[in-house]
């Protein structure tokens, strides 16, 4: 076959073109799905509650990723400086992952209970007030805007329909206790998605509002939870290892 | 800007080139103004001015996608579409369904960037359009690709010009990526969750995302650059059988690549060292590309001195070099645990996106413009101002970019005598002023540049019209003597 | 369904193979292209297509189509 015959028959160049482009992507993302290694076995990994999905929903509509990684690398002074390197299966439940790609700021992934609520207000309201140096935005809105979570129960459905075990069911409820305990089931029900997203801003009060539930509730919740479901005291350092 | 009236019946449809050379001027300089500014606002915060829509997080969708969407898509419409009817000698298939393709991509990218500013984004870098949008997108793609095809399909020279090659790559390819990577479950017409999560999705996104960098920056460009450096050299390319090997080798490359972006992360260790393995590997076609676009003027370098169009053309030839060497170079893991998460990146980017794609751009631009509105151009001198004007813009941008980032991946890592952190983040940030401050001078150089370009454009397309109507008033004065 | 891709994720066996395919056609195409003064000399005759629609009076080989406006002219 001479390449004349492909450059001059437009089909047969497509077809190429198409097997040639294709190999790579194959090879390379479809055995991440069916690898068991892929996703380390882990406990305590658990999905969003609805409080936490809205806050990651804010997250992502500031495009706080931009800035912010959630992806712990094996280094020393990674180590030092955020924590144990982050898992797979820490992002197991994120759609989108948040990984970022720029540290234009601090990495986020095991910013969970590093500092308080009230700092956390403060730090996202006007960051140079407590980090004098900060090139952070101000972010007052959060504060004023009251959370939407009308249709907090619709976007449960619609991770549950890309495989995040929220609950519709009474079986898959049944499950969900199981796995995560009746108090985390309770919270991924669908059911009862509004109230336990109520239930969750009045027992913990994130913004430090009482009387409201601001955007800035949501987004200091799912703050306040990054990189802290998996308990890294019970396991050996190089039990991790084995799935890299 | 409706020259359709101008130009009576041409030979090619040359109109859809000229809509779309304008546009990608318009998006460019919006584009890459909104870059400055948002530059600006990482060495002076007080520019977010607590205004949502002005955020640092909100803007720089809008200036990626102005630029690569905007600017760098306008501009592969236009010159693709040029070069398949010339190099066909037919005039292009479905003159309405091209037309739809730009009114399609043109509304898209406004519409899209209006969206990242009010909060809609599907938080995925080079990807953000929500769902309603990407569909939307995916048909004028389809639009796009029916009407290359179709052209080619109808062609009077029996052979595809390599320059196809490279723009039919580019079509199927983005079609392939843009579908996969934004499957998503829709909640309600502004919010969707994507299908895939985690290790998986983000996979699938750098896959996505290099490739937008292979097959939208690279492929399609050097499909422009296989056209145009030789018809302004007025000499053939430099080996076709080395173009042969070029494309093939590229495109196959290109697509095992991404995995560098997630290097040292929850990735599995076998997939980003076959990505490492095939980064490296990438530098061959990629120089072997360059070296074919170089080497076209052989024995006529002369041309380098009198011909400000070719010293674009060329100079871009050059940064697509140094960047595809950088490239490989930080896919290394070793250098990566250092490049990566810094400024290094960025400039990385920029010296690719700055150097090799704007600059091919504007060199085909100003090969275009006097072909198109049958007038010389308005100012050889505003060319040199313009070309000068770019190359210290990048040249600051990538030097500042390169202290930023090697200076904050350096930082990050030391440690002092007793094996503690040697310094704190925020004194990394604190560091990163100065060179914060010189890139967005950097940006603002090259911005000033293009506004150039754009003045002499303006002056062109307003000269040939003067000399229409004069030749036309000529002629209906010979007429009315008859 | 699946399951035989996991062959190929074994590094031991996916990096001979990969090698062998890869660079087998990698060496086959450069043989192909760069081998034969004929291929060489037919090969290369196609990088002349950018000017095949240029206007004659520049090209001499093949017959280009003059741009519609230069027929007002010629027409005066």
């Amino acid at each position: 076959m001479r390449h004349e015959h492909i450059e001059t028959n437009s089909a047969l160049m497509l077809l190429l073109i198409l097997v040639v482009i294709s190999i790579g992507g194959l090879v390379e993302i479809v055995p991440l799905f069916y690898i068991n290694e892929t996703i380390e076995k882990v406990d305590g990994v658990r999905p969003y509650t609805p409080l936490e999905i809205r806050g990651r929903d804010i997250y992502v509509r500031e495009g706080c990723y931009l800035c912010h990684s959630q992806m712990i690398r094996p280094f020393r002074d990674e180590w030092l400086r955020y924590g144990h390197y982050s898992l797979a299966a820490e992002s197991q439940y994120d759609h989108p992952f948040q990984w970022g790609s720029k540290r234009t700021g601090p990495d986020l992934a095991r910013v969970g209970g590093k500092y308080s609520n009230q700092w956390q207000v403060q730090h996202l309201r006007a960051p140079r007030s407590v980090v004098p140096q900060s090139i952070m935005p101000n972010y007052p809105w959060l504060l004023d805007h009251d959370l939407d979570y009308s249709d907090v129960a619709g976007r449960m459905r619609a991770l549950r329909a890309t495989g995040v075990p929220y609950s519709l069911t009474q079986q898959e409820y049944d499950a969900n206790i199981k796995k995560f305990g009746k108090d985390a089931a309770d919270q991924l029900d669908i059911n009862q998605a509004q109230d336990s997203l109520l239930k969750q801003a009045r027992d913990k009060n994130f913004d430090g509002i009482p009387s409201r539930v601001t955007e800035m509730e949501a987004l200091v919740a799912y703050l306040q939870v990054l990189g802290t479901m998996v308990d890294f005291t019970k396991y050996d350092e190089g039990y991790f290892a084995k799935f890299r | 800007m409706a020259q359709s009236s101008a130009f009576p019946a041409e030979q090619y449809n040359f109109d859809i080139v000229r809509k779309f050379m304008i546009v990608a001027m318009i998006y460019g300089v919006i584009g890459m103004t909104v870059g400055v500014y948002i530059a600006s606002e990482l060495a002076w915060p007080f520019l977010n001015f607590d205004i949502p829509a002005l955020t640092f997080g909100r803007l720089r969708p809008v200036h990626t996608s102005l630029v690569i969407f905007g600017f760098g898509g306008s501009a592969l419409f236009a010159t693709s579409y040029y070069i398949v009817q010339r190099t066909c000698q037919a005039r292009l298939a479905f003159p309405w369904l091209a037309e739809f393709t730009f009114w399609g991509w043109t509304a898209g990218v406004a519409l899209g960037v209006m969206t990242y500013m009010a909060g809609f984004s599907q938080g995925r870098e080079y990807a953000e359009f929500e769902w309603p949008l990407d569909l939307a997108i995916a048909v004028v793609w389809v639009s796009y690709i029916l009407v290359y095809v179709e052209t080619i399909r109808r062609r009077s020279q029996p052979h595809i010009y390599v320059a196809n090659w490279f723009f039919l790559s580019f079509l199927l390819a983005v079609a392939l990526l843009h579908i996969f990577n934004n499957l998503a479950v829709p909640v309600s017409l502004t919010k969707s969750y994507s299908l895939f999560a985690g290790v998986q999705d983000a996979m699938t996104q750098w896959w996505y995302g290099h490739n937008a960098v292979g097959f939208f920056l690279t492929a399609a460009f050097l499909g422009m650059m296989y056209y145009f450096v030789p018809k302004q050299a007025g000499r053939p390319v430099y080996s076709y059988r080395l173009s042969i090997i070029h494309f093939w080798a590229l495109i196959f490359l290109y697509m095992w690549a991404g995995g560098h972006h997630l290097h040292w992360t929850a990735l599995p260790d076998w997939v980003s060292t076959l990505s490492a393995t095939f980064s490296v590997l990438l530098l061959m076609p990629s120089w072997g590309g360059m070296i074919n676009g170089i080497m076209t003027l052989s024995g006529a370098w002369d041309k380098l001195r009198s011909d400000p169009v070719m010293l674009f053309l060329i100079t871009s030839l050059s940064f697509y070099g140094m960047s595809t060497f950088e490239g490989p170079l930080m896919s290394l893991k070793s250098v990566n645990a250092l490049s990566h998460y810094t400024d290094w990146t960025i400039g990385h980017v920029h010296s690719g996106a700055l150097g090799w794609v704007a600059l091919v751009s504007f060199g085909s631009f100003y090969h275009l413009m006097p072909r198109l509105y049958e007038t010389k151009l308005y100012s050889q001198t505003l060319i040199y101002v313009h070309f000068w004007l770019a190359t210290i813009g990048i040249v600051l941008y990538i030097t500042s970019m390169w202290v930023a980032g090697i200076g904050q991946g350096l930082m990050l890592r030391s440690f002092d005598d007793y094996g503690n952190l040697a310094y704190t983040f925020i004194e990394t940030v604190e560091f990163m002023h100065t060179p914060y401050v010189w890139r967005a001078l950097g940006g603002a150089f090259f911005v000033v540049g293009a506004l150039v370009m754009a003045y002499n454009m303006v002056m062109t397309v307003r000269a040939s019209r003067i000399e229409r109507a004069a030749l036309e008033a000529k002629l209906a004065a010979k007429l009315a003597q008859a | 369904m699946f399951d035989w891709l996991l062959w190929f994720t074994r590094m031991e066996n996916s990096k001979p193979l990969a090698l062998v395919l890869f660079f087998g056609a990698f060496c086959g195409i450069l043989i192909y292209v760069f081998t034969g003064k004929h291929r060489a000399k037919r090969l290369e005759s196609y990088k002349y297509i950018p000017f095949d629609d240029d206007p004659p009076q520049s090209d001499s080989s093949r017959s280009g189509h003059r741009p519609q406006s230069r027929k007002v002219m010629d027409n005066e």
